[in-house]
């Protein structure tokens, strides 16, 4: 990897010697750290068991903080900290271990449910991890109450995750960034600029790709597939905007003059636009507040930190402050042109409805604050912004709460038992008390269903539940008003911040979430899985560190990921049959099935115009999602996809052969070098067909084939075994077929049916997988 | 052997070492044979359902302000709770048990072992609660039954992990299938076929060439799995054809009911093994008896809907209903007139092979589970278990044929032999 980054020339990329993320509650495997002192704690003390059973409660802010046994989160500190951190742990682990107990050390009596321990039995004698802490304790020196025999964890046989792996070349690896970032093909500059200067020419080409409107188009679409904030449900100016605090402004356009259009049809359909592009803006906010950090090249912590919000010409109506900034719009008709601005406190009907405010403007936050993420996200009287909660770890410190949720032994008995189990029973504090801190910090956003957003709880807020806070600490009552504020704060600092916006671009340009650490150390393969766990986490790390010395530029998390060894991969030097190396290779390469939004960018890249009919209904059978009932794209093609991908071909090829061919040779975007009487058979017209085909293939599936290639001889095949076969067939129109020839103006004849044949050539070529998957 | 030969590459996504032929003498491709059942339907009552109003009933202890406990009805074995008075719409308990409770299969006092709506719909749906990576039981036997069906695993919504065996179909709007039965025809009129049918076969043949090909190179596990999933969709996708005669000329209205046709259409064309059928809003957390009163009989009115439905298509025979929820609510009302979340509920099952008329489990007065035998299939406090979620879904593993597959292998539910549920179903 290193060798990689110093051939292209572009920032050297050092791997910490303790680079792995490690977040609080996940179980996740540690790197072997050659600064630290036991790598057997690290690889498999650390990992197996304690990130996984005891670092919930056995730290500050735990169940179990006044117990002997304090450990730090590594996930909570930079890598430059982490050596310490693990030492810390690993000293804390071996006081434990050498105190004697009857027949073991106190470590294994704990761990076992012994002397009262406050979480119960964590492990069983027999479990795997019993075994690795009990070696533990026995490395360590202290008292074991056997020999146990140690799981095998790793394999010899692996060897590192990229061997033999081949990467992307160059001028391919171009063309999949122009496309992902930008729906666009290379232009010939840029692939001329890549050909001399091979990878070291593509950071300044993704600089400018990354200035273009197309890639802001893609980047509030990916960050919507995270944020769904699209999915706003109800009307979004009465979801968003309060009668309480905005009832004079909200519906301005149900009084704007349009007068001046006289007929009455046409005036009530510009009422119907008018209106539909307001809440188009109104939704689109917070999409547009992380286009506006990322192309201004600030800091990405503003998504929890900014202290504006973005309005658009139609937008600042609805707030009530279209006058006042007005002039800053180049356009104050354009409604969807944004502005930064920041919104003065909120003013109610009645003065109990007053928002507080020390500095008489409302507490951005970011996204937080956004009353489209407050309504995307809502609250009931007894969720109790829990659900709110929910979505901020997981949204901007990776961490989600529920998956945490570990099974309860009799949950009902739990609920009935204590008076308030959520502070009461181990089992429900174990997440509680980290979710019910930040529940209160939106405390002031008290309003359900369609009554609003801000307002404060009569009687002020829960006592039946952990005081309003961040992880261990407090919210002090002299910043209340900016409670949200206060905890964007705390999640730019967090080092898990980073890393989850990393994480968050690899979702983007991969179209699946980074892998999950393995948990069965019975599989066979767990050592596999583990090695690509560990491997891409590596890479997580490292560019999350990148991005923390960056002042937090986005655009430099996705040029470091389009570098990485998980994006550039794109083969295998040899047939992969061991099942361990292809369970370590299981997730890697792109292959990613497009998205409807996607297909149709790249149909219009290469063809000058999308299908256009990957919208509504037909987008959500091609796997897109709603934002609001459907959120998981679909990742794999089922039947009905397949048969779309027939129908886009199909069309596509019918609309492009015959109009191709009737522009001058010279104009022509993919048959320059042909004619409809270039038949296959003599040397000349064969080379010119190959030609045709090498361009094809180069324009469609981004392949950069040889004429003489195999490749290019299938296809070549099919091209002439058609021309061959239409000789033999009986009554044949000497056209195009009227459906692919109706909407050009001359179409030439077809008497040979090579058009046709050509045409069944794009089909082909649109059917194959390096068309539809990335 | 085409057949078979595209059958096993969609069965097991396996590479196929086949060499490449050119694609002169092309083979018509057919599409796989029509998939003849049983076909599987797992309604969802998303956001938790009281069960103290439908199969599990209480009238005791402010349990239910709607009825008491001498209220409550019997059919045949099952008790259940009484709201021909309070249903708003939909179809009554009286409804439901009087046509369905002798094909009925009840289980009280599942443990649902949390008290949140993400981690119990996964543990409901997949019966494994600390795991992302297990696929729904309805992905499960789509993927061990019928992988070559071309929408083999339908879903509206809820959980719907597939495990990367098999791929997940949306059909929003059930005409939509219509647009794209006959992609090989201009205008989905079979009569005007994009190409010829000579060069049809050819562009097939080719695909199916190339395919060939790049199964002889080497390739990263993701590729090869991709590439194959891709083919096997762009030839399965030909047996959507058969839909369209069963896509019914009026919608209903209900949605579970548009749901039912859509998987209905879709089983007697034969392209789909399983449906996830989905409707929420069960979250009661205010006002519990309203809302409940009109969301069980919807879920009802649906369970009956599809069940008609397919009596009149000649498929209710091979059709396998269950009936779930990833929670249940508390034995008491809170101060909104609403139930919070409970961890204890039931689950219903009914259709081809299941023994009705039964009512396994239970919960004692104040909504707890009962321990239950999973041998002798009776409540047990000597030698009964408390029944999770994995002991639902290693009974419905065996019960549909697939508890060995090794698909199903790959995602073990670690039942230990003692424990596992015997013969449940009956």
């Amino acid at each position: 990897m290193r060798q990689t980054l110093t051939q292209i020339g572009y920032a050297v990329l050092v791997l910490s010697a303790c680079s792995q993320a490690i977040r609080a509650g996940d179980a996740q495997p540690a790197l072997a750290c050659p600064a630290a002192d036991d790598p057997y704690f690290l690889q498999e003390v650390w990992p197996k068991v304690v990130a996984r059973s005891c670092l919930t409660c056995h730290k500050a802010g735990g169940d179990a903080e006044k117990s002997r046994l304090i450990l730090r989160d590594p996930a909570r500190v930079d890598e430059n900290a982490r050596a310490e951190v693990f030492r810390q742990n690993r000293d804390a682990f071996v006081r434990l271990a050498l105190v004697p107990e009857k027949n073991a050390s106190r470590l294994l009596v704990k761990v076992t449910g012994g002397l009262d321990h406050g979480g119960g039995d964590v492990l069983t004698p027999d479990s795997a991890g019993y075994r690795i802490l009990a070696e533990f304790v026995r490395r360590s020196g202290g008292k074991t109450p056997h020999s146990p025999a140690i799981p095998q964890t790793t394999s010899p046989r692996l060897p590192p995750l990229f061997t033999d792996v081949v990467m992307l070349e160059p001028t391919r690896l171009l063309r999949r960034a122009t496309l992902s970032l930008a729906g666009r093909l290379p232009t010939a500059a840029e692939l001329a600029a890549v050909k001399r200067g091979q990878l070291s020419a593509l950071p300044a080409i993704l600089d400018q790709v990354m200035a273009e409107d197309a890639f802001y188009e893609r980047l509030r679409e990916g960050f919507n597939d995270i944020f769904l904030t699209d999915g706003l449900t109800g009307t979004p100016e009465t979801a968003t905007l309060s009668y309480d605090h905005f009832h004079k402004t909200r519906l301005w356009y149900q009084k704007f003059d349009l007068s001046h259009i006289p007929d009455e049809k046409a005036r009530r359909q510009a009422g119907y636009k008018l209106a539909k592009d307001y809440r188009a803006a109104l939704t689109a906010e917070p999409m547009r507040l992380i286009e506006y950090i990322v192309r201004q090249n600030r800091p990405f912590t503003e998504i929890v930190t900014a202290d504006y919000i973005m309005v658009s010409p139609y937008t600042a109506r609805g707030y009530g402050i279209f006058d006042e900034v007005k002039s800053r719009f180049q356009n104050p008709d354009n409604p969807f042109e944004y502005i930064p601005v920041r919104l003065r406190t909120l003013v109610g009907r009645e003065k109990s409805q007053n928002q507080e405010s020390a500095t008489g403007f409302y507490p951005h936050a970011g996204l937080l604050s956004t009353f489209q993420y407050l309504a995307r996200y809502p609250t009931t009287e007894t969720n109790r912004n829990r659900l709110r909660t929910r979505m901020y770890y997981q949204h901007f410190l990776g961490v989600d709460l529920l998956e945490l949720a570990a099974r309860v032994s009799d949950a009902a008995a739990v609920t009935a038992q204590y008076k308030v189990p959520t502070m009461q029973a181990p089992e429900c504090v174990v997440c509680h008390r980290t979710m019910d801190p930040v529940a209160g910090l939106f405390q002031d956003y008290w309003k359900f269903a369609d009554q609003g957003l801000y307002g404060r709880r009569k009687g002020g807020w829960f006592s039946d539940m952990f005081s309003p806070g961040f992880e261990g600490e407090n919210l002090p009552p002299s910043e209340r008003w900016r409670a949200l504020q206060w905890l964007g704060e705390r999640t730019a600092q967090d080092p898990r911040f980073a890393t989850t916006m990393v994480e968050h671009v690899y979702f983007i340009l991969t179209g699946r979430r980074v892998l999950l650490p393995p948990k069965d150390e019975s599989d066979p393969l767990f050592a596999a899985h583990e090695q690509a766990y560990r491997e891409q986490r590596k890479w997580v790390d490292l560019i999350a560190g990148r991005f923390r010395q960056s002042g937090f530029n986005l655009k430099n998390v996705f040029k470091d990921w389009i570098f990485s060894d998980f994006y550039r991969a794109d083969g295998v030097a040899t047939r992969v049959t061991d099942p361990a190396r292809k369970a370590a290779l299981d997730d890697v390469g792109m292959m990613r099935l497009l998205s409807p939004e996607q297909l149709e960018r790249k149909t219009a890249a290469i063809f000058g115009e999308p299908w256009g009919r990957l919208h509504d209904q037909m987008a959500m059978l091609y796997g897109g999602i709603d934002s609001q009932e459907v959120t998981e794209r679909a990742t794999d093609p089922s039947g009905a996809m397949g048969a779309i991908q027939r129908l886009l071909a199909n069309e596509v090829a019918c609309r492009q052969v015959a109009r191709d061919f009737a522009r001058p040779a010279t104009e022509r975007r993919f048959f320059a070098h042909v004619e409809p009487d270039t038949l296959p058979g003599s040397e000349a017209a064969d080379q010119k067909i190959r030609e045709t085909i090498v361009q094809l293939h180069s324009r469609i599936l981004g392949r950069n084939d040889r004429t003489d290639s195999t490749e290019v001889d299938e296809t070549f095949q099919l091209f002439a075994a058609i021309v061959q076969a239409a000789q033999s067939q009986k009554q044949l129109d000497t056209r195009e077929t009227y459906a692919c020839r109706q909407s050009t103006p001359a179409p030439p004849a077809d008497p040979h049916y090579t058009i046709r044949a050509w045409r069944a050539v794009m089909t082909y070529l649109m059917r194959r997988p390096e068309f539809l998957y990335e | 052997m085409r057949r078979d030969f595209l059958k096993s590459c969609g069965l097991a996504g396996l590479s196929l070492a086949v060499p490449y032929v050119p694609p002169a003498a092309a083979e018509p491709i057919r599409p796989a044979e029509p998939y003849p059942g049983p076909y599987y339907v797992v309604f969802n009552a998303s956001g938790g359902w009281d069960t103290t109003y439908l199969m599990d009933p209480k009238g005791i202890s402010g349990i239910n302000r709607l009825y008491r406990e001498g209220d409550i009805r019997t059919q045949g074995a099952h008790r259940f709770a009484p709201n021909q008075k309070h249903a708003t719409g939909g179809m009554s308990n009286e409804e439901f048990y009087a046509e369905f409770g002798a094909e009925l299969l009840t289980f009280n006092g599942l443990d649902y072992s949390t008290n949140n709506h993400s981690p119990g719909a996964r543990y409901m749906a997949t019966g494994k609660l600390d795991s992302l990576a297990y696929p729904t039981f309805a992905a499960l036997v789509a993927a061990c039954r019928g992988a070559t069906c071309p929408i083999a695993f339908l879903t509206f919504g809820n959980y719907s992990a597939t495990g990367n065996l098999v791929a997940m179909s949306r059909v929003p709007y059930l005409p939509s299938l219509r647009t794209i039965a006959n992609a090989d025809a201009i205008s989905g009129n079979t009569r005007t076929p994009f190409h010829d049918p000579f060069a049809l076969e050819r562009i097939e043949a080719a695909l199916a060439a190339h395919h060939a090909s790049r199964a002889t190179q080497p390739r990263l596990p993701r590729v090869e799995r991709g590439e194959n999933m891709l083919y096997a969709a762009q030839v399965n996708s030909q047996a959507l054809q058969r839909v369209t005669q069963y896509i019914p000329a009026s919608i209903p209205k209900e949605r579970l009911a548009q749901q039912a046709e859509i998987a209905l259409a879709s089983f007697k064309a034969g392209v789909c093994v399983s449906a996830n059928l989905s409707i929420g809003q069960f979250d009661s957390h205010a006002n519990n008896d309203k809302d409940q009163m009109k969301l069980i009989p919807e879920l009802l009115a649906g369970v009956a809907y599809l069940l008609r439905r397919a009596g009149e298509l000649k498929i209710r025979e091979q059709l396998v209903v269950i009936i779930q929820s990833e929670m249940g609510r508390t034995p008491n009302y809170n101060a909104g007139n609403g139930k919070d979340h409970w961890s204890i509920g039931s689950a219903l099952f009914l259709g081809r092979g299941i023994r009705g008329n039964r009512v396994l489990g239970a919960t004692d007065g104040q909504q707890f589970a009962a321990a239950f035998d999973p041998a002798k299939l009776v409540v047990s406090p000597e030698t009964g278990i408390r029944i999770r979620p994995e002991h639902l879904h290693q009974a419905l593993r065996e019960f549909a044929g697939i508890a060995d597959h090794p698909m199903s292998q790959k995602f073990p539910l670690d039942v230990k032999a003692p424990n596992r549920l015997h013969q449940f179903f009956g």
